[in-house]
């Protein structure tokens, strides 16, 4: 898994450098892509808050699937997951 | 017709809850405990039973709760037909020493959780053991 995500980074660093060929005012989009094939459990449980909070970045917010690279499935069950948690007061609506 | 409403019967009475709620910090251990039996008497008393009773105690909260930054935290798990939850969720609604609580039914998703590790399991077997499955990485 470590080693596929260098290569993402490595595939952004060419981008960098096709955009700044083509002119500076145009940043790239974002440098870290897809991470491929996310390991899930079959259960999500609500209360495992160390699970759910890789999918929870500084600002609180749910990571979305294009980042994380999990499937759509998986994506809905943690949603789900993390929502519950957050009722319960075991994850922040917004973190500051 | 009769046999489909013994089905519904018997699948009615095998719901599993998750039921979690916290209590105001200022509670004594006493209270949370004379709270705990209340709420196993009223689901003993709807026909369900308590499969699991855990006491996290005092833990801080994410964000306020009624001015609170701590609570404690009791989880349960129910096993019964439905009618007890509901119930259980109107004291818990009154109760001013329960700040929040959560009921989740479980089974259905433990369930297909299961069918799914099953299903894997029977095909990595089929796989062979040379070949591992794809998920631990």
């Amino acid at each position: 898994m470590e080693q596929a995500r260098e290569e993402n980074v490595e595939g952004g660093g060419t981008d960098l450098e096709g955009t700044l060929d083509q002119g500076f005012d145009k940043m790239p989009r974002r440098f870290q892509r897809r991470r491929p094939r996310q390991v899930v459990p079959d259960y999500v449980d609500w209360k495992d808050i160390e699970f759910l909070k890789r999918f929870i970045p500084e600002r609180g917010k749910i990571m979305p699937r294009r980042i994380s690279g999990v499937s759509a499935k998986d994506q809905r069950r943690i949603a789900k997951a993390i929502k519950r948690a957050r009722t319960m007061a075991l994850l922040p609506f917004v973190a500051d | 017709m009769k046999l489909e409403s013994r089905k519904e019967e018997k699948k009615l009475a095998n719901r599993v809850y998750e039921l979690m709620y916290i209590a105001s910090p200022e509670t004594s251990d006493e209270e949370v405990g004379k709270l705990n039996e209340s709420i196993e008497a009223l689901v003993v008393k709807g026909g369900g039973s308590i499969a699991k009773t855990e006491v996290f105690g005092r833990k801080p909260l994410a964000y306020p709760i009624k001015k609170k930054n701590e609570g404690i935290y009791v989880l349960f798990e129910i096993v019964g037909a439905g009618q007890e939850i509901a119930e259980l969720e109107r004291r818990l609604r009154v109760n001013d020493t329960v700040i929040r609580f959560i009921t989740v039914r479980v089974d259905e998703d433990r369930k297909a959780a299961d069918k799914v590790r099953t299903k894997r399991e029977i095909r990595s077997a089929r796989k062979g053991p040379g070949v591992s499955a794809p998920v631990e990485q």
